[in-house]
């Protein structure tokens, strides 16, 4: 996982979440969370060394490009009702092939709440390079064309959410090319024509995952399980246990206006950052 | 608003986290029935069930089957049928009583099932 804090947002603390959801349902101790010295140093005055060294095993600091964190804001929702201009620090995604230690590896936004055992499915696995391409909403009246491809009439869009890779040859091209694809994004966003100047990781891992594929569509294959995603406009009111979650889904036609929905067992990516912030310490109570 | 109008509102807000709820059970049992073995992904349903027990009873003992990738994986069919016969029954009993308890709530609350914190 990659976790760097920004103004507002405690992405290490989402982290320690997570590495303790990974834990229970995956039984996995071997996590390694990239962070820069201030979020690191910001979680140990918050959360103590103790919780997060039982929670990560392996913390690696690399520090932050000051002028890419200035460039690359983009806006947060926390609800329709508030929106804030924040940065947005995702730069070295792309170096986790070099950072990984591991020879299987499972890279994950913090955000992408591990519910169950289901990526467990990926270790050992004939592919040795899996993303998400397939993926629903949780509202499922809700419908969101233009995140399906990186342009009406563009290539399919993959999620960088979650991303499980083999040490091979191969994967080790990939990630060079998205590499290549972030050190020249303005000419592949000219190519390939994804809207806005923010720069987003599912870009730049698609047109590699094009790219690799000999340019065909959909050459990367899918992790064995859809992503679920709620939306920055949604929020979450409890966590019922370590696996349920009790959401607040805003109603397609009625902004602001919300429905409730129990969400359980089932891996959850929540883009409402404060929303998992607030619910933070109710989910460490279950499994820390 | 009329009380009539506000009943009617109550109804289609129960409606819809209905719905929405019985579409979240699908894709946990969706997810459920995704079976790994082999370095291949099978997911569980009624063909793949009921092709492995013909390859049984025609005194099979291992065969090639065709992932959910398309990829030939190897299995052992006793192994094999026997796990994703399991999770089926796992799965499928999980998703009755799930359906069922959905299927007799009235109520937003009953839905989600709130109570379930106290307990």
């Amino acid at each position: 996982m990659f976790a760097h804090n920004n103004d507002e947002i405690d992405y290490f603390k989402l982290a320690v979440v997570n590495s303790f959801l990974i834990q229970k349902h995956l039984g996995i101790n071997d996590i390694t969370v990239v962070t820069d010295s201030h979020s690191y140093a910001f979680a140990k005055e918050q959360l103590g060394e103790e919780t997060i060294n039982k929670a990560i095993s392996n913390i690696v600091i690399s520090e932050k490009d000051r002028d890419f964190k200035r460039a690359n804001i983009r806006i947060y929702k926390d609800t329709s009702h508030t929106a804030k201009n924040l940065s947005f620090y995702n730069v070295n995604r792309c170096d986790a092939y070099d950072i990984s230690p591991y020879d299987e590896t499972i890279l994950l936004d913090v955000d992408y709440l591990i519910l169950s055992d289901t990526i467990n499915q990926c270790w050992g696995h004939n592919n040795e390079l899996m993303m998400n391409w397939k993926w629903q909403d949780v509202m499922y009246e809700r419908k969101f064309e233009n995140l399906d491809r990186l342009n009406d009439f563009g290539i399919t869009m993959y999620w960088a959410t979650v991303v499980y890779f083999k040490k091979t040859p191969y994967v080790e091209s990939f990630f060079n090319c998205v590499k290549h694809v972030k050190d020249n994004s303005q000419f592949y966003k000219d190519l390939y024509k994804w809207a806005g100047r923010l720069y987003r990781n599912d870009y730049s891992f698609s047109v590699a995952a094009h790219t690799m594929s000999g340019f065909i569509d959909k050459g990367v294959p899918q992790l064995p399980t859809t992503l679920y995603k709620t939306f920055d406009t949604d929020d979450v009111l409890c966590a019922v246990n370590d696996n349920t979650l009790i959401l607040y889904l805003e109603k397609p036609r009625s902004p602001g206006d919300f429905m409730l929905t129990k969400w359980q067992g089932v891996d959850l990516h929540v883009m409402n950052k404060w929303a998992i912030n607030r619910i933070s310490d109710e989910l460490l109570d279950y499994v820390a | 608003m009329s009380i009539r109008l506000t009943k009617a509102l109550e109804f289609a807000n129960y409606r819809v986290t209905l719905n929405n709820q019985n579409a979240a059970l699908k894709a946990k049992t969706q997810n459920l029935l995704s079976y790994s073995i082999n370095g291949g992904t099978f997911i569980i349903d009624l063909p793949l069930l009921t092709f492995c027990k013909q390859l049984i009873d025609l005194s099979h003992l291992d065969a090639v089957l065709l992932d959910s990738y398309n990829n030939p994986i190897k299995v052992d069919l006793a192994k094999f049928h026997e796990e994703i016969l399991s999770r089926w029954f796992e799965v499928t009993n999980d998703y009755y009583v799930e359906y069922e308890k959905l299927r007799k709530a009235r109520k937003v609350h009953t839905i989600l099932d709130l109570n379930e914190k106290e307990e």
